[in-house]
């Protein structure tokens, strides 16, 4: 079913991610990734339909086959953990890179400016 | 009788696998891992031994692509079985060489690996029946000899000789490829199946030459082919990787630039003659205007620049260079006897040529320099020594009785009857071949004349050799001697099948014999020696003549240097442009390549945008969404870290809402634990982080803003398009009916995954390995945090 509310959303998130990532502030470009990489899982689940029930079978009374789709959400929860390793390992970059450098400038980093 | 599988498969393999543990013998036996890699030569030659003693001839093969028709295929005949002796046997004598030789230096287990790598990919490159193998063992050669002439790392003249050579013979060898393809192709046209066996091909020889021929691909595809060649065996004008490759510690040289690797090339050279010259050739067809010329013209440039050399081994290499075009010469003629020459010279040169850098490798060891002009009387200190580098230079030299004569004879005699035949123009060859000729007489006698006469002043105290190094010269020394003695005894056991494998059809051998009357070659040969012996006595004039005669663009070097420079200039400009260091440019091209092709593609593909007939959300939904959108905007426009934080946080909550009404529960649940650790982690390392207020330009700020504002049209439309199709659901709705819902299907994933949460299951059971990936890619993130905090307080990488 065509998603016009998720299309803008997910417009929106991945646009603000998108000016995140490219600020001087390398804390702010570590948001940035965070929105991104949350607003695709929230794409992800969106593609397996947003109706039917949640999909455990056990002890769940069986109430129609109209479940939601099992299959992305296992992907996204994948994606979920990863994209927390992705950041921690990110936040911790970013503090070692202001020890080193003692800046967390993008600009002063790069050498320009 | 046809060759066995096993013994030809451990050939090959052999020296590979004992290059893979040389690491660990070396730490057992530490600087005698030199017998241990001679052992498994010896090893290797037995084995090669055995296939010949048993008369093998034919190919075996084993399956390696088959959806492709590529095998791992062998091909055992006359020219595979020398080049496979000359691979093994010399590779025993330089391993023990090396013991002598390496005492004391550095990185020795590498040297050893490679030794023996390198000597593995020759003898496949000589038994290869596949034209994948042989290409594949070809550009082994090329790696292994990489490593060896980069063998001392720190030096600068290493490093370069060692990317020349990298840069020449691979390109080459690329080249090569290509020609294979082609022929692969012909063979496709020509015969009911593609093949890739070179034998194959040779016994269709007439079929695919037409096949090329009607295709107009003969000419490119002999191109090709003397491309991979060329730059393999140094003709000109891709010689000058070889002097430089003299950087590599002298038993390389010996091993990889005199009798195997560069050998390579005139193999390629053999092993395809009989698929391009047919018995009925033309005497000037397009083969022996390729090869013929190309081999005479390398013989007289790398004879005469072997003269202008200043360095023992410079001279040597340029020679090597020139013998290798005697080869290809030979193997150019149409007529039996250039391919005799070729065969012949084969085992000639690397019986002289591997015995004379042996001896060049004792005269720098115990003499401590390799400059000519420092050296002489060295005869006195280095009597043995002495007597194996006057043999092979005379052999080298082609003077009579010595086993150099007689090739070089088949050569002349091969140029004289192309000549007689051809007439006038023709008449250039034998001149030409003469011509060089005097010049590798010139420089042979020079290099045994180092021995005789006074010492030079400031020639220190030479030593005497270890017997390590005494014994390998002085046994190819004996082996001159033997095929001067008994050239026919050699040609009839071993250079007859050669030349039975590059002339096409049934071939029967030949035999040579010290001239008895004076035959327009004989004359050749006495007018070669009489004029080196009057020009010897010139020979500083002459040296120094040609060395004034090499400047600019008339030496191949500056073509090199030149576009070598200039590449690595042009390089230096443009990496700025693309890596100038600042996160921003990368992103920005990255996402804006990103939306252009997609939206180009929806564009191409004319896709139109679904009509708006319904929300498709609930109100909770619409809610929770809203305020996610609220809290990424106001992460955009946050004040300070900690507000950002905070509202990024809001966002995270919010989505793990959105999975709760979306029925996601599994995924609602891993959100909420991840948020509240990003969270803490944030705050953790905000602590330790300055504010930072830096506002953007306002140019900046809207150019960002624009791309933003792309990036999420591409995602509005994309979301739009996929949604608005109808994937098949087959998949999940498998999933869903076996886990009990409903329950008269039976619940697979209850009975066999152990529960009834269809996502658990996936993960654990289904895609088991794929979750202990991403347990290992946290553990890692979390020893990567783990080293980047302490490594900095332990104070290591200050």
């Amino acid at each position: 079913m065509t998603q016009f509310v998720l299309a803008t959303v997910l417009g929106l998130l991945f646009a603000l991610g998108t000016f995140l990532v490219l600020r001087r502030d390398v804390v702010r470009v570590v948001w940035g990734v965070t929105i991104v990489s949350q607003s695709a899982n929230v794409y992800l689940v969106t593609m397996g339909g947003l109706e039917g029930l949640a999909p455990v079978g056990h002890g769940h009374g069986g109430g129609g086959t109209a479940v939601s789709d099992p299959l992305v959400q296992a992907l996204v929860l994948t994606a979920i953990v990863i994209g927390f390793g992705t950041s921690a390992l990110a936040l911790v970059l970013t503090y070692r890179v202001y020890q080193e450098h003692g800046t967390i400038d993008v600009y002063e980093l790069g050498g320009d400016q | 009788m046809p060759p066995t599988t096993d013994v030809v498969l451990a050939v090959v393999f052999l020296p590979f696998v004992a290059a893979a543990v040389t690491p660990l013998v070396f730490r057992l036996l530490g600087e005698r891992t030199a017998y241990y890699a001679a052992a498994v030569a010896l090893a290797c030659f037995a084995l090669v031994s055995k296939l010949y003693f048993a008369g093998a001839h034919g190919s075996v093969a084993v399956e390696w692509i088959p959806s492709l028709g590529v095998s791992l295929a062998f091909y055992v005949d006359g020219l595979a079985l020398l080049v496979a002796f000359l691979a093994s046997g010399v590779g025993v004598l330089i391993l023990t060489y090396s013991g002598g030789y390496m005492h004391g230096e550095p990185g020795q287990a590498k040297y050893y690996a490679s030794l023996l790598a390198f000597m593995g990919s020759m003898l496949g490159v000589a038994l290869a029946a596949d034209l994948v193998a042989l290409f594949v063992f070809w550009e082994l050669t090329s790696l292994s000899s990489f490593l060896l002439i980069g063998h001392y790392t720190g030096e600068e003249a290493s490093k370069y000789a060692a990317r020349k050579s990298m840069l020449i013979t691979v390109s080459g060898g690329l080249f090569m490829l290509v020609g294979f393809l082609v022929l692969v192709w012909a063979s496709g046209q020509a015969l009911p199946e593609t093949t890739y066996r070179i034998p194959v091909l040779i016994e269709h020889a007439d079929a695919v030459r037409t096949a090329l021929g009607d295709a107009g691909l003969l000419v490119p595809v002999l191109l090709l082919l003397a491309l991979g060649a060329g730059t393999k065996s140094a003709q000109v004008p891709f010689h000058i990787w070889l002097p430089n490759a003299m950087e590599a510690p002298t038993p390389v040289s010996a091993f990889l630039h005199s009798a195997t690797m560069v050998k390579a090339g005139v193999y390629l050279v053999g092993r395809f003659r009989p698929l391009f010259l047919p018995p009925e050739a033309p005497i000037l067809g397009e083969w022996t205007t390729l090869f013929a010329v190309l081999g005479l013209l390398t013989m007289t440039v790398a004879a005469v620049l072997a003269v202008s050399a200043t360095d023992i081994k410079e001279l040597l290499a340029y020679s090597t260079a020139s013998h290798l075009g005697l080869i290809v010469a030979g193997f150019g003629f149409a007529n039996a006897y250039g391919a005799e020459a070729g065969a012949f010279h084969i085992l000639n040169h690397a019986s002289f040529k591997a015995a004379l850098f042996l001896v060049a490798g004792i005269v720098a060891h115990e003499a401590g320099t390799r400059d000519i002009a420092k050296l002489g009387g060295l005869r006195k200190h280095l009597p043995v020594t002495a007597v194996v580098a006057v043999v092979a230079s005379l052999s080298m030299a082609g003077v009579p009785p010595f086993n150099g004569f007689y090739s070089k004879e088949l050569l002349f005699e091969a140029t004289y009857y192309a000549a007689e035949e051809m007439g006038g123009v023709g008449w250039l060859f034998p001149v030409v071949a003469v011509f060089g000729s005097v010049f590798t007489f010139l420089y042979s006698i020079k290099f045994a004349s180092l021995f005789f006469g006074d010492e030079p002043d400031g020639l220190g105290h030479v030593h005497r050799p270890p017997v390590t190094m005494l014994v390998p010269p002085a046994v190819l020394g004996v082996l001159v001697l033997a095929i001067s003695g008994q050239p026919n005894a050699f040609i009839e056991g071993l250079v007859g099948g050669v030349y039975g494998s590059v002339v096409p059809g049934d071939a029967h051998s030949f035999s040579v014999h010290l001239p008895t009357e004076l035959s327009p070659y004989f004359v050749m040969s006495l007018v070669t020696m009489a004029l080196g012996a009057v020009l010897f006595p010139f020979y500083d004039r002459i040296h120094a003549g040609v060395r004034t005669l090499l400047s600019g663009p008339v030496r191949a070097n500056w073509w090199y240097d030149n576009a070598v420079d200039g590449a690595t200039a042009l390089s230096k400009r443009v990496t700025p442009l693309v890596q100038n260091g600042l996160l921003r440019t990368y992103v920005i091209w990255a996402l804006a390549a990103v939306c252009a092709l997609a939206l180009g593609g929806y564009a191409a593909l004319g896709v139109s945008l679904p009509p708006l007939t319904e929300l498709a959300v609930t109100t909770p939904i619409l809610l929770v969404l809203l305020v996610a959108v609220v809290g990424a905007f106001a992460v955009g426009i946050a004040p300070s870290h900690v507000a950002g934080v905070l509202t990024l946080s809001i966002v995270g909550f919010m989505v793990a809402i959105f999975y709760i009404l979306a029925d996601a529960p599994d995924l609602a649940l891993t959100q909420l634990v991840v948020e509240t650790l990003v969270l803490v982690i944030f705050l953790l390392v905000l602590d330790r982080l300055p504010a930072f207020y830096g506002r953007p330009r306002a140019a900046v700020a809207v150019r960002d803003a624009a791309l933003s504002l792309v990036v999420g049209v591409t995602v509005f439309v994309t979301v739009l398009v996929s949604t608005a199709s109808n994937p098949n659901k087959a998949l999940a709705q498998f999933l869903a009916e076996r886990a009990g819902v409903p329950s008269e299907h039976g619940s697979l994933i209850v009975d066999y995954g152990g529960g009834g949460n269809v996502v658990n299951v996936i993960l654990v059971d289904f895609r088991g390995f794929d979750t202990l990936g991403e347990i290992s890619v946290v553990a890692m993130a979390a020893i990567a945090v783990l080293t980047l905090i302490r490594m900095r307080s332990r104070g290591e990488t200050q």
